[in-house]
């Protein structure tokens, strides 16, 4: 069989049927930038011999600022049929639409294939123990994603595509290795990966993990029992906070792996937080505009700057560990097993990778949770029109913070006199997020972080 | 790096719009309870650094030294001090500060070596000795008689008698520090070798101590010479081939005109810095007249676009005053070093807050006018807090006493014996960590450390501070320093009253007629700018930084 020069021929594209591709992917994400130019920089031959061919390109978008975003772009190219672009006789395509290289990709994967390129390397890879299923046969693409590209095949495995080249592990695979190695059950497993390693940069191109077939996402859950009655949703926060619980556990569970093992805060750890967040209120407070729906809190900035002090006061942070970052109801599945299961552990998907590995205190998933069943609360009111029922938040609440309490490792938060005030914290500096962030985009939505602070201005001292 | 790798740049012009922070490894803060800092210590506030949001670390040389001259004086140049823990924590701590998105730089002493480098004692103890001639021999002590001495307070000579080698050495500086002969290849190739190992570490780059003195020729001063921009160049191939983003900063106390040529064409020095600005906001300060910084920014030729200049206010040397003439250092020691113990050299050695007689206002705007000159702004560790000297200890130790953390024993410095610090800290009642100190300004919202965070924010919001141009404006009223930054779309006009009064300027803006000022830290707009002369009036040291913005925008 004669070997195609892929690479060759990818970088040849034409560059404006390649850049009228990428444009118009929803993973590319730079679309208010002015374009300069788009070029396969780089392509990595993964069949290089039978049609149609495969490669991972690499392609790069410069923008008039001088900056430049590269992206990971599996590309097919067969002699004939369609595709966006046409170099000698070749048509290049998307080929993650095609079901063949599709599974290729996931037969790379599986047999732990790697391939040599210029002073890197394309490691594909799996995890240990974990048992692969048969071959796959349907393929189907999962859709209403942003930033990657996911397929499902036959309802068992998703394969999912980290777009956006970043230098460094991507903290998903990270997290879900580590909690599939050590067996925690609450997460569509993992079972492998696809990473360039070496010059020029270290990155997560893709992950292979468990389908969860799904009943609903938490959010869809929650909003269903506000229209319903408001009281069955208690036990499955309960199971949530549990589950929550557990999974910090796990996350701090090995002191031997540097990039898991818990840390003690450094000295000016909590200060530093509360810095952080005395100048988010002077910013957001300084320039309130005028809105009926911040009558509340306006003028009030001094004031929570006070409370900010009182709650921010000495005492433990607990310990800071890996967890999942983006923590909220829609991160979270209930599956026809009835349990949880806890998805996209990417974190702040606006934050830069490395940022995104730290290690924090875990109240801040917490407190994300929290901030998200208020967010519920409010849009079923807002959206469909549906008082919540009193105390509904409350409750939930409670009972999310019981099944917590219960579960985690109690070294990792503060003790109860402490406890409370660290939650109010983080769930400060939360809502002033919110706060900012729809001001500039969701002005509707603007009353429920003002609730939020509103709560912790009026709550007795 | 393969072919490949040409496509991931991260940001080689980095340093162009970073903040830089200086650190004393010894005076930072004790990770080990023994009294001095060391780099687990440095390692565990890196939190405070990232928050604090600098971009850049520079540690003052961290080597194996018997510590004549504070670490300048290097005893091996592949180790770390014992004091301050192992190459593995050093490497470590690169690690954790990369991990925040924190560059670190390092001192290289490349001109001279510590006495007691095996090196020295080793071409000390032969003539025939392979090292003899990797330093400066001499059997009199008349050559290069036009090298004037630096050390004028404890030097007599460039020359000093070896009894041991029978021979006099050359030496710019401490006597305990021979000069390395750059005419020896095997010196270039080693020196080479040194940062080769640094850099194989994960620095970042480094900053190179002393850059104008490595060749000595006959007939000159022996600065600034071709042989030693060539050796220069040859260095900064070497880091361009093999480890893109690094940065070399020369510290070359010279004249303007002489420090652009450490720039080369751009393939010297990615960074020097601006000495001679400095002595000269501080005399523009007490003398309530902009005209010295004026004139020493029109003196300053334009640089490469690929570099950037370094700028500070102070650091851990004394406040040099070689660079100004000796009626100007006449003023400055009458302004400054009232006391004659704050002398040093040609210098003062003291900490920023009190050559500024502690006064807030005088330091915001000393740092506002810093902050808005072309270049990269240098922090002295405990200048952020306001930290105080102390006078009384020799040579530049007053300005290198532990870090003030907290209102505890030993300022939080450090968990040992306080009679175990290897200098006390300051303890007065207006400088003393009781009163200056993080934890406290941390928890005051009007505190200068809050402030200054703010203020290496907004700096880095824009990068025309790093990247733009200097236009003086040069108004009638000589108490005002104003200038404009320009970069791609963004015009910053930056006004700065140097008066212990209030001062009313009228600026033409006329070149700008339409625009409108927009002060830059509560986005507060002005009245727009017209054909005629634009008033501004200040309060007493006051400033303004305004973006200028379209009336719609």
């Amino acid at each position: 069989m004669r070997t195609i020069a892929v690479q060759h021929l990818l970088c040849r594209l034409p560059e404006e049927e390649l850049r009228e591709f990428v444009l118009a992917q929803r993973w590319y994400g730079s679309k208010s930038e002015e374009v300069a130019h788009v070029r396969v920089v780089d392509a990595f031959p993964l069949r290089d011999q039978i049609e149609p061919l495969l490669a991972i390109a690499v392609v790069e978008v410069r923008f008039q600022s001088g900056m430049h975003a590269l992206y990971n772009v599996p590309l097919g190219l067969r002699r004939s049929a369609e595709g966006f672009a046409e170099v000698d006789g070749w048509t290049a395509f998307d080929a993650l639409e095609d079901a063949e290289l599709v599974l290729e990709l996931v037969g790379l994967i599986r047999s732990q294939a790697s391939v040599e390129h210029e002073g890197g390397e394309l490691r594909f890879c799996t995890v240990d123990g974990v048992a692969e299923g048969p071959e796959p046969a349907a393929v189907r693409p999962m859709g209403s994603e942003q930033s990657n590209s996911s397929v499902v095949l036959d309802e068992q495995l998703v394969l999912k595509l980290y777009r956006k080249l970043e230098a460094g592990v991507n903290p998903e695979l990270e997290l879900l290795r580590f909690l599939t190695e050590r067996g925690f059950p609450a997460i569509a497993s993992l079972e492998g990966w696809a990473a360039h390693v070496g010059q020029p940069l270290d990155a997560t191109l893709a992950i292979l993990q468990d389908y969860v077939p799904v009943r609903d996402d938490g959010w869809t859950l929650a909003l269903r029992d506000l229209e319903a009655d408001g009281n069955g949703f208690s036990p499955l926060a309960h199971r949530l906070g549990e589950v929550t619980g557990a999974m910090h556990s796990v996350l701090a569970s090995d002191s031997t792996d540097p990039a898991f093992a818990p840390e003690e805060p450094s000295a000016e750890m909590l200060a530093l937080t509360v810095a952080r967040i005395d100048e988010e209120i002077e910013q957001v407070f300084g320039s309130l505009p005028e809105d009926p729906a911040l009558e509340p809190i306006a003028g009030r900035g001094d004031e929570l700057r006070d409370r900010l002090q009182a709650i921010g006061q000495s005492g433990s942070l607990g310990r800071l560990i890996r967890h999942h970052g983006d923590y909220h109801l829609g991160q979270v599945l209930w599956t026809e097993d009835e349990d949880w299961v806890v998805l996209d552990f990417e974190g702040e998907p606006a934050r830069p990778l490395y940022e995104r590995r730290h290690k924090r205190s875990p109240l801040r998933d917490v407190a994300g949770m929290l901030r998200s069943f208020s967010y519920a609360a409010s849009a079923s009111s807002l959206e469909r029109g549906v008082e919540p029922p009193p105390g509904w938040e409350g409750e939930v609440r409670t009972e999310f913070l019981a099944g917590y309490l219960d579960e985690v490792d109690a070294s990792l938060v503060p003790s109860n006199g402490t406890l409370e005030r660290r939650l109010q914290l983080f769930e400060l500096e939360k809502a002033l997020y919110e706060l900012h962030y729809e001001l500039g985009h969701r002005p509707d939505w603007v009353r429920v972080p003002v609730a939020g602070i509103l709560q912790l201005l009026d709550e007795p001292e | 790096m393969s072919e490949a790798g040409r496509w991931f740049e991260s940001d080689p012009l980095w340093f162009k719009h970073a903040v830089f922070y200086e650190i004393h490894v010894r005076g930072f803060f004790d990770g080990n309870g023994d009294g001095m800092g060391d780099l687990r210590g440095v390692t565990e506030k890196l939190d405070y650094l990232d928050w604090l949001g600098i971009d850049c670390i520079w540690l003052l040389p961290m080597y194996p030294s018997p510590l004549r001259d504070g670490g300048y004086d290097i005893a091996d140049f592949y180790g770390i001090h014992p004091d301050y823990g192992s190459v593995e924590d050093f490497r470590a701590f690169v690690d954790a500060a990369h991990q925040r998105q924190i560059r670190v730089i390092a001192d290289l002493v490349m001109n001279h070596t510590s006495s007691d480098h095996p090196w020295f004692q080793e071409a000390r103890s032969s003539p025939d000795s392979p090292k003899r001639d990797w330093y400066v021999w001499s059997d009199t002590d008349d050559r290069y008689p036009d090298a004037r001495v630096i050390f004028v307070d404890t030097e007599p000579s460039n020359w000093t008698w070896d009894p041991v080698a029978g021979q006099y050495y050359w030496h710019r500086f401490f006597s305990h520090q021979p000069d390395l002969n750059y005419e020896n290849p095997e010196v270039q190739d080693e020196m080479l070798r040194v940062l080769r190992f640094w850099l194989d570490l994960g620095i970042d780059g480094f900053r190179l101590d002393a850059v104008p003195y490595l060749f000595e020729q006959q007939g000159t001063n022996c600065e600034n010479l071709p042989q030693t921009h060539a050796y220069l160049r040859r260095v900064r191939a070497e880091v361009d081939a093999n480890y893109p983003d690094r940065v070399l900063l020369a510290e070359a106390n010279q004249w303007p005109a002489d420090v652009v040529e450490y720039f080369g064409d751009g393939d010297e020095c990615h960074m020097a810095f601006q000495f001679p600005i400095m002595p000269r906001m501080f005399m523009a300060l007490r003398r309530e007249d902009a005209t010295p910084m004026y004139e020493i920014l029109e003196r300053t030729p334009s640089i490469p676009e690929n570099c950037q200049w370094g700028l500070f206010l102070r650091n851990h040397d004394e406040l040099t005053l070689e660079m100004v003439t000796d009626d100007e250092r006449d003023y400055m020691y009458a302004e400054y070093a009232k006391d004659q113990r704050m002398k040093l050299n040609l210098g003062i050695r003291r900490r920023l807050a009190p050559l500024l007689d502690n006064g807030r206002d005088e330091i915001e705007l000393m740092k506002a006018i810093l902050f808005s000159l072309p270049g990269s702004p240098v922090l002295y560790y405990g200048d952020e807090i306001g930290m105080g000297d102390n006078v009384f200890l020799g040579d530049r130790d007053g300005v290198r006493t532990p870090m003030h953390w907290t209102g505890d024993r030993n300022g939080g410095f450090s968990s040992a014996d306080f009679a175990q610090l290897y200098l006390p800290p300051l303890m007065d009642p207006v400088y003393g960590y009781q009163a200056v100190n993080v934890e406290a300004q941390l928890r005051t919202p009007t505190s200068l450390l809050r402030w200054i965070h703010r203020f290496v924010e907004l700096r880095k919001q824009h990068p025309v501070f790093g990247l733009g141009t200097y236009e003086p404006l040069q108004p009638s009223n000589s108490r005002i320093f104003a200038h404009v930054r320009r970069w791609e779309e963004e015009i910053v006009l930056c006004v700065h009253n140097l008066a212990r009064s209030a001062q009313a300027v009228e600026l033409d803006l006329a070149q700008f007629a339409g625009l409108v000022p927009e002060e830059m830290f509560g986005q507060t707009r002005f009245p727009p700018i017209g054909e005629l002369p634009y008033l501004l009036t200040f309060g007493a040291r006051g400033f303004y930084w305004f973006r200028l913005v379209e009336e719609t925008a």
